[in-house]
């Protein structure tokens, strides 16, 4: 009897292995979370000629990042944290950060995918075409955009230990974001109300989104925003790690 | 890969666990030797799982030392942590994996280089094979079971922590685990379980701990804790059948109340 421990790299593989598969046996909520602003994407066809293609593939994405934040992350977190898997894989000789940190990676591949997928539906249905620069820079600050939903994925499961009432919250949040961000942005709720949405989780992801799609147009709001993401990514995040518990008792 | 560090494979010193103001393991002190089968017993909330936590290393203790294969389970918690395999009570893996997955994960993560052929192998071993490709969901709560222990030893860990292993086991599947786990015994594992059967802790059990309110009230084999206090009038009263049993011992020392 020997005490081996593996290389935390090892570990991880392993870890990411095991995440994937558990992505891809629960494709059903892999696709919701891709197909709902895939459908926006194509309802919103009319409004690219009046609003432009940016501002269209923007929003959507910004509602698949919701999707991957909550949906995606937040409520397989919940439901693996109730049923033990976590306290299981911590009793074994890997570091507990690297247990998130597979978590994170696979979210990561979906705000990827996802991304391609809104790329390509946006050229092929809606005629969306932006210069390559502009793909490029969406994916990186798709990232960023991701992490502070994931922050807020993060803080509700810090927060909230019953899995039934993550899901239920996770579920209300998703669909506040989306009603108000969306329509918010489009002006329908008044142009105060727009001005609001605008500096709120939605808004500035949707901002720095919509101007990493046009480089040509980013501006110091631009950059404000994209601080003031990254400013709520690390509020979210650092009070649900901080409130988080790894089981539910 | 590292050398083992002591004789003693689990050594507790004056453990004390609190979860805000109220003390769940008082100053509790025991040590487990290589080849032995040792039981914690304790009515609901006494203490037995935030015990057996401390040592997982799944709570951080107010005070004392718990080291693993003479690793300090704080300092070099990686090390304690590959020194032991761990049965928790309350389980699971991912219900989306298959078996072999599932194997093929822990394995990893302990470190192991398997291929399908020796998971296959490992599978056969507890009647299991033809469960490979089924997902973990899937199984039965006996199936499930032999899986967590199959995976608790996969690693040949020094120390084998066994959290109520054969709660909710029909009486064959019971026995099946008691010869699996004697069987590890005398491969020279030091395992230590906690179990509500006062049945199973004398067959099974070389030494036990009865404890009580955070506190062990007696530490010895199942026939000296039963001779030692068989005299006491609280034991003779708790006697069902004239003979006094380790369960009469147990009731004697921690009471009839029912606990929550």
């Amino acid at each position: 009897m020997q005490t081996n421990i593996p290389k935390t790299s090892t570990a991880l593989y392993f870890l990411l292995q095991a995440d994937l598969r558990t992505q891809w046996r629960n494709r059903r909520s892999s696709i919701l979370v891709v197909l709902v602003p895939t459908i926006i994407l194509i309802a919103w066809k009319g409004l690219v000629d009046k609003m432009g293609g940016a501002f269209v593939l923007s929003n959507c994405i910004t509602v698949g990042l919701t999707a991957v934040g909550l949906m995606g992350y937040t409520v397989s977190i919940a439901r693996d944290r109730d049923k033990g898997i976590f306290q299981r894989l911590r009793v074994a000789p890997v570091p507990n950060w690297s247990i998130m940190a597979s978590r994170l990676l696979v979210q990561l591949f979906m705000i990827l995918l996802m991304n391609l997928v809104l790329f390509w539906t946006g050229y092929y249905f809606d005629h969306i075409t932006l210069p390559f620069a502009g793909y490029a820079l969406c994916l990186l600050t798709s990232i960023i955009g991701g992490a502070m939903y994931l922050g807020l994925g993060q803080l509700i499961v810090g927060l909230i230990k019953n899995p039934e009432s993550v899901n239920s919250t996770t579920r209300l949040v998703y669909f506040a974001f989306i009603m108000i961000g969306m329509f918010g942005i489009l002006g329908i709720l008044g142009d105060k109300f727009k001005e609001v949405v605008l500096w709120t989780p939605y808004g500035t992801v949707w901002r720095t989104l919509a101007a990493s799609l046009h480089p040509s147009t980013w501006t110091s709001t631009t950059s404000a925003a994209l601080g003031v993401t990254l400013g709520y990514a690390l509020l979210f995040a650092s009070i649900g790690i901080k409130n988080f518990k790894w089981n539910t008792k | 890969m590292l050398n083992q560090k002591t004789t003693d494979v689990l050594e507790v010193e004056g453990l004390n666990v609190l979860y805000g103001s109220f003390q769940a393991v008082r100053n509790v002190s025991f040590t487990v030797h290589p080849g032995e089968i040792f039981g914690l017993l304790g009515p609901n909330g006494a203490g037995k799982t935030s015990t057996l936590s401390a040592i997982e290393g799944l709570l951080t203790p107010h005070s004392g030392a718990i080291r693993v294969a003479g690793y300090d389970i704080r300092k070099e918690a990686l090390a304690a942590r590959a020194s032991m395999g761990v049965q928790l009570q309350a389980t699971s893996f991912q219900p989306e994996l298959s078996v072999i997955e599932i194997l093929t994960l822990y394995a990893g993560i302990y470190g192991l280089n398997l291929n399908k052929t020796q998971i296959e192998n490992i599978l056969e071993e507890i009647n299991l094979r033809s469960a490979a490709p089924k997902r973990y969901g899937e199984l039965s709560g006996g199936q499930q079971q032999r899986i967590s222990l199959v995976i608790a030893t996969l690693h040949d860990p020094r120390l084998v922590l066994l959290d109520e292993p054969t709660s909710g086991l029909d009486p064959q599947s019971r026995r099946q685990l008691w010869e699996r786990i004697e069987a590890m015994r005398d491969k020279g594992h030091a395992i230590i379980l906690t179990t509500h059967s006062m049945e199973e802790a004398e067959a099974v059990c070389d030494r036990i701990a009865i404890i009580d309110h955070g506190e062990i009230m007696t530490i010895d084999t199942p026939q000296a804790i039963i001779d030692s206090n068989r005299d006491k009038p609280e034991v003779v009263r708790a006697s069902r059948k004239g003979k006094i049993t380790l369960e009469d011992v147990f009731i004697g020392l921690t009471g009839k109340a029912v606990r929550s």
